[in-house]
């Protein structure tokens, strides 16, 4: 062995003779989290459980544990094993009495846990998870063993971390990178894309340390573009409502504010209470009720048939579930229907978390209101001015509530809460169709003492007499107007009578012109909205025509999150068995017992809930956003189980260092998600070789211990993107409206959805696949057969697999055809140099590493086997041409062959 | 067209001199070998060796996630064809004869019936509505089998009918994504997903989950009935066109001929088995494998689902034409891809929405028409596989996502011009066929009206334990960790009927 690997060889010895002295010394002390929690998660809880408590026996709660069972008497008995039923029963002979029941006997090991844990006291404890974040301490800096490999490269506190476990486990790190290979694997890793040519130059010319080249990168606006694709995959984005009908919605503001936040590396915690709760914020910006948005990525069921509110409500819970895995890696989807089976989260703690959320404004309508109208700029200021006129001629509160009219038009009550139709229906299950003679009622509407009805829908007929009336057929008019032909919807101002308090509406048609069982009209909406004030002033019909205009236009509108008025307040019930037509007793907003405590200076709505999830105390948002961003760079997480941290996810492989970055976001990065990238990007575990040998890979296969740097195929945008960039097709284009790249005919085919593909022109073709417009039911083709998903449920994370599908992409899809034809013009321009010499030139440039020889060969031998082909068969070279409309020799199509090649290197395809 | 008994006989006598599919597995090797690549890595092998690399530790399933694998269990059948028809078709036309209800036609449905329920359309008191069709007794079974399927009646005795199963929702996206993947909500893997995941498939120059659809449209709860969900996106259906390319990006791009492609190739894994060798990371073997399987899938692909070359009795068997989008074409499909050891097909037909909002969706008019494009089909391929020693191993479904109301649609409230039926979830019939499966039988009743189950109740998830056990999986032992619990296709429900099996 050589002298050099000595100081290792001898560290590892001295750990395992205090390891054993330790052992030997005393017995060892039962920790109930990592060593019995597992025993009883493995061989108890699926009978005595969230789910079962059979003999009225249950180790999910330590209220339960410890309580009387059925037989009368507590089955853990503190100091006592011997006493304790829990330990007797796995020792009984008669199959029927013995526990783990019908199943194999727990091991002597695991008895012997269990019955010191008792011994010992048997000290319930919370799972590592549950503990808030406490700042660790960092290990000795233990570069010396490693000095060799090391050199001088600088090591950063994560690396402490890591050498520690490496030690542990017999490894040691990798020496650094080849330079540019490490260049690569860093553009990649912050902007999705290879470093610009001038990068390339500064970084070879020594002009740039490796932390300036860092800061450069995160400085990119392309960083945000590629980080958004990670986020958007969690906030479940996509540019059509799901479901059935699956027609377009837009969202794409969305989109461009998580790409802008990320940009301006907003902090986490603010990042997460505006997308949470923008809307509850004081005066919230255009920008914060964009953020809003993110809980509007729920689908919406536009399906003939369905009731409306019954996805209403299965929004509102993928809303919770989305919240509880994106924020706390927790899957709250179980304890929807029981408390959970391993984790401290009861059932009506799920409908208590529910509650934060069941008072937003939308009922899956077909409009998806509340909509965000995204004025201009003059519109903004008219908006302005109508307000400061109401604030002058009646009151603030008033003003206010004009102004928000304007900007979502809330609140209203949608036509589908009509009901006992007579001769009326709702049509499509969606809109208020009265026939002539028809009657419905809209009950318990609180008017608001308004003087006016704001009506939303169009007409087909003219003269249909529409009367309202209070609480029934015999009751007091309200209003009475005459519905005529619309051209389109509209939304029209109608006298109504003031009343206080809620009343039934009771609503007649009567047009005798109408034909039997048609609809006089269809009603969308109706607002109770005061009309303005100040109509004694000479500007009023100016104000009034604004107001009147700006309700006509027809603003790009963006769904967002708005809390319910209190008079529209929902009550929230427990669900038995999860099924949302059983209600159970009613519950208010409420967090978990298990978690952080409740700040009673919160308000109890989604902004409370925003402040307790990043409030510091909060023990699994900093863990869940640490874990998720090394996945990102690592491809694994320092928790594998990258959607769960509860107690039966895997075990972090380096706890401390999780809590390490944890402390560090919070404490000194002020939640800064760039300033958390940079600190792993600097270590030297991030900038290892990520060369493989056999035995490093039998010990590690995983790469759990970092013992090698990161090298995995890159994602499905990356790959388009990566091939976009290195043949210069791609566009720098930001933002805006999802586009339409090529796809092949005939892949849109949804029911009931006259909508199609219509390929982007010009730029728009060749932007960052982040701007590819994604249709639930039907997403980009090779995006799904890279592992992208179909957006319709929160995606934590992408398992990476390999297919042929994938290379089927790469090889045919005309996109990376004409990538490499690119590629392939400029290598047939260099006439003056030799093939051998171009094709190696090239590959540089795409792989920034040096072609070997061996490789070359291969490539030169395709380049020529190509050239002859299309030499001797000037028909094949006209097709290949035409094909591509462009002009050019048999050199051009050969090289464009060699760079489709290149465009399917496993180095092109990984990071590496 | 001739008499498709006349068909069989032909059928029996060429398929006698027929390769079976072991056959062709077998025969891999020396059938591609004018065409193959030099492999770097492995043949043609179904089932190819671990490359011997030193000190390199890996499984089959490394180098490739579809290679197969046995099942956990003694199993009947290796594939499966799952015919599903989009937007549920009425089964009080097809099977579920009610004499009842030819009695009371027209008349107003007892409240009884319709306490407490909700349907898609139908509001108030509808109108009960006697069978459309007329029905008689078939084959030595004796199933009941209406005049709407004249081909399928002469099949009766080798399928088992389901005639009271029951979901528990009312829409079609829920109801589909619940019947393919045992879940009303997106993220669940589907039933073809969660095979292709435990067997792998056979034939590694074609997907192993196949899909085809016909009809016009894809179903309506979208790509996701048959997504991977939270399984690796490698089990999930790909789906095989009539049009354009079979697979997308199939065909090579013009003016690159075979033999160019196949340099080409060999280029990527020459360079990709250099890097192998400099940096070991075994991910790039399996990007070789991907490379050689794509290779190859270009000329499996394409064979397979060109259905040119089949005789003429098989396309008069069928009622095919090829180069239309159509069931019978796919039905045919279905028949050469479990053959060629394709794992699961999974069949889409839409258009069987039968509200009697028009002609195409009126239950006397255009359901008929869509019997008639399955009718012979059905019988054909059921016949086929038997004939071709293929049923033995292979294990048919048939069915919607719910039923249809033994009453007529009323859609809010209005008198409707055509003569249809709501969505119903309380009884509705299915059947299977095949491998492991007690041909010839029937399971389950339904009350005078067709309206609920009386005995025999099954649910969606029985049916899913049903196929699983089949396949050789305990529905309840074949789990998938993710979110730190196993996950079931059956969730925690499930009982298998035995009464269908053989």
């Amino acid at each position: 062995m050589p002298t050099k690997n000595l100081p290792a060889l001898l560290s590892v010895l001295l750990f395992l003779l205090v390891g054993t002295i330790l052992f030997f010394k005393e017995p060892k002390r039962v920790d109930f989290s990592t060593d019995v929690k597992p025993i009883l998660n493995k061989h108890c809880i699926s009978c005595h459980g969230g789910v079962k408590k059979n003999g009225g026996f249950s180790v999910l709660f330590e209220e339960e544990a410890f309580a009387v069972t059925e037989s009368g008497q507590p089955a853990i008995i503190p100091g006592r094993p011997g006493q304790s039923e829990i330990i007797r029963r796995l020792y009984e002979s008669d199959p029927e009495m013995r526990m783990p029941y019908h199943r194999p006997a727990l091991s002597p090991e695991e008895i012997e846990t269990l019955k010191n844990w008792i011994h010992q006291g048997a000290a319930w404890g919370k799972h590592w998870a549950y503990v808030p974040v406490r700042e660790p301490k960092i290990p000795e800096a233990s570069k010396k063993p490693f000095a060799s490999i090391l050199g001088k490269s600088p090591i950063s506190t994560i690396d402490h971390f890591v050498f520690q476990k490496q030690i542990e486990n017999g490894l040691s790190p990798s020496p650094e990178e080849e330079s540019l290979r490490l260049l690569r694997r860093l553009a990649l890793d912050i902007t999705g894309l290879p470093p610009s040519e001038k990068l390339v130059a500064d970084w070879n010319g020594g002009k740039l340390t490796y932390d300036q080249a860092v800061d450069q990168l995160l400085s990119l606006p392309s960083y945000g573009e590629k980080w958004a694709t990670w986020w958007l995959d969690m906030a479940r984005y996509a540019d059509t409502k799901g479901y059935e009908r699956d027609v377009s919605r837009t969202m794409w503001p969305y989109r461009d504010w998580v790409i802008k936040s990320l940009n301006d590396d907003m902090p986490f915690d603010r990042f997460t209470v505006e997308q949470l709760a923008g809307d509850l914020l004081p005066n919230p910006t255009e920008d914060q009720l964009i953020a809003t948005a993110f809980h509007r990525n729920t689908m919406n069921n536009d399906e003939g048939g369905t009731e409306d509110e019954e996805f209403r409500v299965a929004a509102v819970l993928d809303r919770v579930n989305t919240t509880f895995e994106v924020w706390q890696s927790t899957t709250m989807a179980c304890v929807q229907c029981h408390s959970h089976p391993y984790d401290p989260f009861k059932h009506e703690e799920y409908f208590q978390i529910k509650a934060f959320f069941n008072n937003s404004r939308d009922e899956d309508t077909h409009d998806e209101e509340p909509k965000l109208r995204l004025y201009s700029e003059e519109e903004k200021a008219q908006v302005q001015k109508i307000k400061t006129w109401v604030d002058q001629n009646s009151n603030n509160e008033e003003a206010l509530a004009k102004a928000n009219f304007l900007t979502y038009l809330e609140p209203k009550y949608h036509a589908h809460l009509c009901e006992d139709f007579v001769d009326a229906e709702l049509i499509d299950t969606k809109w208020l169709g009265m026939w002539h003679n028809g009657t419905t009622y809209l009950r318990n509407v609180d008017t608001q003492n308004s003087d006016q009805l704001l009506l939303n829908y169009w007409a087909d007929i003219d003269g249909t007499k529409m009367e309202i009336r209070k609480g029934g057929p015999e009751g007091e008019i309200l209003s009475e107007f005459t519905i005529d032909k619309t051209e389109g919807r509209i939304t029209r101002a109608i006298p109504f009578k003031e009343i206080k308090g809620k009343t039934d509406l009771f609503i007649t048609a009567s047009n005798p012109k109408a034909k039997p069982q048609q609809s006089t009209s269809a009603i969308v909406w109706f607002a109770f909205i005061k009309s303005l004030p100040g109509k004694n002033q000479p500007e009023y019909l100016s104000i009034e025509q604004q107001w009147k205009d700006l309700l006509a236009t027809k603003p790009v509108t963006l769904p967002i999150m708005i809390e319910n008025p209190d008079f529209m307040k929902r009550k929230t019930n427990v669900f038995e068995r999860g099924n949302w037509m059983l209600l159970g007793e009613e519950v208010s907003p409420k967090t978990p017992e298990g978690l952080n405590n409740w700040n009673p200076e919160w308000p109890k709505n989604r902004l409370g809930l925003a402040f307790w999830m990043v409030d510091k105390e909060n023990p699994l948002t900093a863990r869940t956003l640490v874990n998720r961003v090394w996945a990102q760079i690592f491809g694994r997480g320092l928790v594998n189980t990258l959607e769960d941290m509860g107690t039966q996810s895997d075990m972090p492989s380096h706890p401390e260092l999780l809590d390490h970055l944890a402390w560090k976001l919070m404490h000194e990065y002020d939640w800064s998600i760039k300033s958390l990238i940079k600190e792993i990007l600097i270590s030297h575990t991030y900038r290892q070789s990520s060369k493989i040998s056999p035995e490093l890979h039998q010990k590690d296969p995983e790469n759990r211990w970092y013992a090698r740097g990161p090298r995995f195929r890159l994602s499905a945008e990356q790959v388009r993107d990566q091939a976009l960039a290195v043949s210069g097709l791609i566009s720098n284009k930001m933002y805006g409206i999802g586009v339409m790249p090529h796809q092949p005919d005939g892949i849109w085919q949804t029911v009931y959805n006259g909508e199609s593909w219509i390929t982007s022109e010009g730029e728009d073709q060749y932007r960052r696949s982040v701007y590819t417009f994604l249709k639930r039911t039907s997403p980009y083709p090779s995006f799904i057969s890279f592992d992208a998903g179909s957006r319709e449920v929160c995606i934590s994370k992408r398992i990476v697999t390999n297919t042929p599908l994938q290379a089927l992409a790469t090889l045919n899809d005309p996109v990376y055809i004409e990538a490499a034809l690119k590629l392939g013009e400029k290598m047939s321009q260099e006439t003056n140099k030799d093939p051998g010499t171009v094709i190696a030139e090239t590959y540089e440039k795409m792989m920034l590493v040096t072609i070997s020889e061996s490789k070359k060969k291969s490539l030169l031998n395709l380049y020529q086997e190509a050239l002859t082909n299309y030499r001797s068969k000037p028909e094949e070279l006209k097709e290949f041409l035409q094909d591509k409309k462009v002009e050019g020799n048999p050199e051009l199509a050969a090289y464009t062959l060699v760079a489709n090649a290149m465009l399917n290197l496993d180095e092109f395809l990984t990071k590496s | 067209m001739k008499r498709l008994e006349n068909l069989l006989t032909e059928l029996h006598r060429t398929q006698l001199e027929k390769q079976t599919r072991r056959h062709f597995l077998l025969d891999c090797v020396s059938k591609m070998g004018g065409l193959a690549l030099a492999p770097l890595l492995f043949g043609c092998e179904t089932n190819p060796g671990v490359p011997k690399v030193q000190g390199l530790q890996l499984s089959d399933r490394d180098l490739n996630p579809l290679s197969p694998l046995p099942p956990p269990y003694f199993a009947k059948a290796k594939s499966v064809i799952y015919l599903h028809m989009a937007g549920s078709p009425s089964q009080l036309e097809l099977f579920d004869f009610k004499p009842e209800l030819v009695k009371y036609n027209n008349q107003p449905c007892p409240e009884s019936l319709l306490e407490g329920r909700k349907f898609a359309f139908i509001r108030g008191v509808p109108n009960l509505l006697g069978p459309q069709s007329n029905f008689a007794q078939h084959g030595e079974s004796g199933a009941w089998v209406s005049d709407y399927l004249p081909h399928f009646s002469k099949v009766v005795d080798e399928v088992a009918f389901l005639k009271a199963v029951h979901t528990d929702q009312f829409n079609h996206g829920p109801a589909q994504l619940f019947m393919q993947t045992g879940s009303p909500r997106l993220g669940r893997p589907s039933l073809g997903s969660w095979v292709t995941y435990g067997l792998g498939t056979e034939n590694q120059n074609l997907p192993g989950f196949v899909v085809l659809t016909s009809g016009g449209k894809t179903p309506d709860a979208g790509k996701s009935v048959w997504g991977s969900g939270f399984l690796p996106s490698v089990y999930q259906g790909v789906q095989c066109r009539s049009k354009g390319d079979p697979v997308l990006y199939l065909e090579d791009p013009k003016g690159i001929n075979r033999d160019l492609k196949k340099t080409l190739i060999s280029s990527i894994n020459e360079v990709n088995k250099a890097e192998f060798e400099a940096f070991g990371d075994p991910e790039t073997l399996a990007r070789i494998n991907q490379y050689e399987m794509a290779y190859r899938m270009q000329i499996e692909v394409p064979n397979v689902m060109n259905i040119n070359d089949e005789p003429e009795y098989i396309h008069q068997l069928y009622g095919t034409k090829p180069g239309e989008e159509a069931f019978a074409n796919n039905c045919l499909l279905a028949r050469k891809l479990v053959e060629k050891g394709v794992r699961f097909v999974q069949l889409y037909d839409w258009g069987w929405d039968s509200h009697g909002t028009d002609h195409d969706t009126a239950i006397d008019l255009g359901l008929r028409n869509k019997c008639n494009e399955i009718d012979r089909p059905i019988a054909a391929l059921l016949l086929d596989l038997k004939q071709r020693g293929l049923l033995e191993d292979t294990l048919v479904v048939w069915g919607g996502e719910f039923g249809r109301t033994p009453m007529q649609e009323n859609r809010e409230g209005k008198t409707m011009g055509f003569k249809g039926r709501d969505h119903h979830v309380d009884a509705f019939t299915m059947w299977m066929a095949g491998a492991g499966i007690k041909n010839g039988s029937s399971y389950g009743q339904t009350d005078d009206f067709g309206f609920s189950g009386v005995e025999g109740k099954v649910s969606v998830h029985d049916v899913h334990a049903t196929i699983l056990q089949v396949l050789g999986f305990d529905h309840e032992k074949f789990t998938y960790d993710f979110q730190g619990r196993p996950f079931r296709l059956t969730d925690v429900e499930g009982e298998i009927i035995r009464d269908i099996l053989a």
